[in-house]
């Protein structure tokens, strides 16, 4: 998984932004949507993305797992990341 | 939508730099459109133009703070004699660049190169579907050589997006351009209202729409969206103006515009300059840019266009903020 051709990532203060540089649409991610998209651009399929991000975040209940994979579910959907 | 990420317009408060650059970076143009908004045309560099240390000098200072996304304008961008340079510098410091062009040296060479340079996107203008109201809008142009610059690009494999700017007597090709460039290869269309500036005031009365023509035009693109769903973008703003700079007071977009000798503009539409690469540094502009949408002068203008909607034939008289 990486983030898709027309879309560019940067850190912020508050977290960060993605811009889909086609639609010119942007997305501000909170720190731990920041992370996940640091995840992504790190490398490799979801679920090795998804069991460094419960390793890092001590996902104790579940709720990250679930969290994440909304995020990216979420991300796929609007075409900022692909396969 | 997850709870993890907000959907949002560009909104400039809360970042440390642009996220986009609209750089004019030369006036000179070989074509002397009917509707120029930049008065551009042959022999209209500015005479201040920044040197080529000072053009690189600032596009480092751009990649150094992550801009993620610039365009090419002018005039005519490719007539800048440090084109391909700039392309290549800000290309292979890995922000995404589209360049505005009228087409006309869109050979196959220079094509091959910015698909090599790997540029994002080519947006040509064109504003009819033949070379009877093409020519007529874009002076000095030649509607089959910049058919032929598209060809190229798309021979080349570079995204083509396409911009078209209705007049009393092209309107009435708008469902022909479309289809066009489509045809041409395009992946996006973009049309909206011809604003009344620049070049535009001395040729209105050759392009000036009513408000029913405008409503047609816009049925028109409405069902051209809707078949090309999928296959094109098409996407027009049929707002007017006054609509979307009273929008902008409220969320000024993350965008500096830069003018050919490094001024810097508050948007396009408005006379405001907010900035001057020459003495000062992108941190700098990036501050005062975001303090000058707060200053009453804006809004003020802004409301005044309310009543004089002509006032837009003022913004080239420049009020530095």
């Amino acid at each position: 998984m990486q983030l898709a051709k027309y879309v560019k990532f940067r850190t912020e203060k508050f977290g960060s932004v993605l811009f889909e540089t086609r639609s010119e649409k942007v997305f501000t991610l909170n720190p731990t949507a920041t992370a996940v998209v640091r995840e992504i651009e790190a490398g490799g399929d979801e679920a090795a993305i998804m069991a460094r991000l419960k390793d890092r975040f001590e996902d104790r209940d579940g709720a990250i797992e679930r969290e994440v994979a909304a995020l990216i579910a979420d991300l796929r959907q609007r075409g900022l990341v692909e396969d | 939508m997850s709870q993890l990420a907000t959907d949002m317009t560009a909104g400039a408060e809360d970042l440390a730099a642009p996220l986009y650059i609209a750089w004019q970076i030369t006036n000179e143009c070989n074509f002397a459109c009917l509707h120029c908004i930049e008065e551009s045309g042959p022999g209209k560099a500015f005479a201040d133009e920044l040197d080529a240390t000072k053009v690189f000098d600032v596009l480092g200072q751009l990649m150094d703070h992550e801009v993620p996304y610039l365009s090419f304008s002018g005039g005519e961008p490719m007539l800048h004699p440090r084109f391909f340079d700039m392309v290549e510098h800000v290309c292979t410091r890995g922000a995404q660049l589209k360049i505005e062009t009228n087409g006309h040296y869109l050979s196959p060479e220079n094509c091959a190169r910015m698909k090599e340079l790997g540029v994002k996107a080519v947006q040509v203008s064109l504003d009819g579907a033949s070379g009877l109201t093409f020519n007529r809008m874009r002076v000095r142009g030649d509607f089959d050589r910049t058919a032929d610059g598209l060809r190229n690009l798309h021979a080349a494999g570079v995204p083509i997006e396409i911009n078209f700017s209705p007049a009393s007597f092209n309107v009435n090709e708008i469902g022909a351009v479309v289809d066009l460039a489509h045809d041409l290869g395009a992946y996006s269309f973009y049309t909206g209202r011809t604003m009344y500036t620049g070049n535009a005031v001395k040729a209105w009365r050759h392009l000036e729409l009513s408000d029913e023509q405008y409503d047609r035009f816009f049925d028109v693109l409405r069902a051209k969206a809707e078949e090309y769903r999928g296959r094109m973008r098409v996407h027009f703003h049929e707002a007017g103006l006054l609509e979307e700079l009273r929008y902008r007071l409220r969320h000024p977009a993350a965008l500096l515009i830069v003018l050919p000798n490094g001024l810097v503009k508050l948007i396009n539409a408005l006379p405001f300059v907010c900035g001057d690469f020459r003495l000062q540094s992108l941190d700098e502009i990036w501050a005062n840019f975001r303090r000058a949408w707060r200053d009453p002068r804006v809004a003020q203008f802004v409301e005044d266009l309310a009543a004089d909607p002509g006032k837009t034939r003022t913004l080239h008289q420049w009020v530095y903020l």
